[in-house]
């Protein structure tokens, strides 16, 4: 049986890992109403557990599909990977560093393209937009101008970037996007949904943007949260199915693929209900 | 210490490229500042026959003491909001997460976010100050500039204690910040802006001596209008640095504690 069994991955590659996941739950609480506030007002806020139990290995230079129903715990994942939230338990280190301890020195090894497109300042250009961005990852003079510039073109943005953001389409704020989360060269990049929002078109320049710029040029480990399985075969190595929290199965597309199960397949397998 | 300085300047670019894409904002400053001076001037006409006795520590003219009055009221007053309005306005923007994931703590963010709103902010002091001794007369011949730029400098130190400590709140409450409420509003009705607080029910005076804008305006007016030199007001002047020094640590502290928070709960960009 190839699917690998849940909240673990079986790694057996000599690869150095870079991203380690061990035993994170990650729970929201949810805000009291009024009526809970006055009657029972020292009892413990419920909470929504998004995350339970994870645990798995993300090897150098992996390009991990994460895959999932709405409401999964995907963006969650991502965001704790990324050092934008704290596991409620366990621990994630990304090179080395533990991002509950050391959440800087983690930070500085991801790089985070968010779905979100208000992202940036609207009344900006997008040169300016990337400039101010890069200044906050310590880039600053020449440098700061020159890796805004290099990244202009591995985007292909060169013919918008000095218009203000306000009029850019989906496809060109996702660019723009990836060039922010390539600034400070990071070796991890989260791609958390970037073509949620595309046109068919925008969508297949911005996968071969990310095969052919991101992937063949710098081998980065690369996460990639998506609802497109076919965009998932084309980028990915290994995917990661999470559902109702849980890290239900990883493993290699390769391995799918020569037992003759197709990604819809294992996906179907590991989410619909039984 | 240089990325730090590049950090701060890319700030205040960005809040300078974003406001000055608002063309009509600076001319209704001025309009406002002007609108303002204009305002007192008739109301010290009323007044100041009745009030004079109240002036007396200020040079008598309640002209003079409400211009100073109102135009550094306005201006602590929006040192106290703007760490809680750059973090809501960042929330509501969708950029704060973008801001979060960078190589910059959250703390410089939220300070760097404020330092436009800080510079730009006293240009209207200034043209208030400006358009009322040039036009209206008030006469400021006396002041001592350097004795206000200190009691300005201390003054801005302590609220921008107390609006870290209002950022903070507002990761904790998201909305409703109580403490802007009470040192702003209020600050301005108890703490000399418009009257002196000599005119209060000594219940209130003793309220009014709790709040930091009372040691700042009363300092500010002496030095500005009667030309009191620094040792004149070394007591207002002391407890600005005593309430400053007691105050920052702990609102930075509490702020740490609420980012933190935030990131355990997944609140820092609800709004």
């Amino acid at each position: 049986m190839l699917i690998s069994p849940p909240l673990s991955v079986q790694n057996v590659s000599s690869v150095p890992s870079v991203i380690s996941v061990r035993g994170v739950t990650m729970r929201f609480p949810i805000a009291k109403r009024y009526r809970e506030l006055v009657l029972a007002p020292f009892r413990p806020r419920k909470v929504f557990t998004a995350l339970k139990s994870v645990d798995l290995e993300i090897e150098k230079g992996d390009r991990i599909a994460v895959l999932g129903p709405n409401g999964a715990g995907k963006t969650t994942f991502l965001k704790l990977v990324g050092g934008l939230l704290l596991p409620s338990e366990g621990e994630i280190l990304v090179n080395s560093h533990n991002t509950l301890h050391h959440n800087a020195s983690a930070r500085k090894s991801v790089g985070f393209v968010m779905n979100e497109e208000r992202s940036f300042f609207w009344r900006l250009t997008g040169r300016q937009n990337l400039e101010f961005f890069a200044a906050l990852d310590n880039l600053s003079d020449d440098s700061l101008k020159e890796r805004s510039q290099e990244l202009i073109r591995f985007v292909g943005l060169e013919a918008h970037i000095d218009t203000p953001v306000s009029t850019y389409s989906s496809g060109i704020k996702q660019r723009l996007a990836i060039a922010r989360g390539l600034i400070a060269e990071p070796e991890v990049l989260i791609l958390d949904e970037p073509t949620r929002t595309l046109d068919p078109v925008a969508c297949e320049e911005l996968i071969d943007l990310i095969i052919e710029r991101l992937h063949k040029t710098s081998r980065k480990t690369i996460l990639i949260a998506t609802h497109r399985l076919e965009e998932a075969m084309k980028l990915c190595n290994k995917a990661l199915i999470i559902n109702q929290g849980r890290a239900v199965a990883f493993d290699r597309i390769s391995d799918l693929t020569e037992q003759g199960i197709t990604l819809a397949d294992y996906y179907r397998r590991h989410v619909s209900p039984s | 210490m240089k990325l730090i300085f590049c950090k701060a300047i890319a700030f205040i670019r960005r809040d300078f490229q974003i406001e000055s894409s608002y063309k009509m904002n600076f001319v209704m400053t001025a309009v406002d500042s002007v609108m303002i001076v204009i305002f007192f001037y008739f109301l010290n006409r009323l007044v100041a026959p009745a009030g004079t006795h109240y002036m007396s520590r200020y040079g008598g003219d309640y002209l003079s003491f409400a211009v100073i009055g109102v135009a550094f009221a306005r201006y602590f007053q929006l040192t106290l909001r703007m760490f809680s309005d750059s973090i809501r306005a960042a929330q509501v923007s969708g950029c704060l997460e973008a801001m979060l994931s960078s190589q910059t703590d959250s703390f410089s963010i939220v300070l760097m976010s404020s330092l436009y709103g800080l510079i730009s902010g006293a240009v209207q002091p200034l043209l208030i100050l400006v358009f009322a001794t040039v036009v209206m007369g008030v006469d400021l011949s006396h002041a001592n500039i350097l004795s206000a730029s200190l009691v300005l400098v201390f003054s801005v130190l302590t609220f921008v204690a107390f609006g870290v400590l209002s950022a903070a709140t507002i990761l904790w409450l998201k909305k409703g910040d109580p403490l802007a409420w009470v040192l702003g509003g209020m600050g301005a009705l108890l703490g000399g802006a418009y009257f002196p607080v000599e005119v209060l029910p000594d219940w209130l005076q003793k309220i009014s001596f709790l709040i930091p804008i009372t040691y700042s305006l009363d300092a500010l007016r002496l030095t500005l209008i009667n030309g009191y030199p620094l040792e004149k007001v070394a007591g207002q002047t002391a407890t600005l640095g005593l309430i400053t020094a007691i105050a920052l640590p702990a609102s930075l502290i509490f702020f740490a504690a609420m980012v933190r928070k935030g990131r355990f709960e997944g609140t820092l960009t609800q709004y």
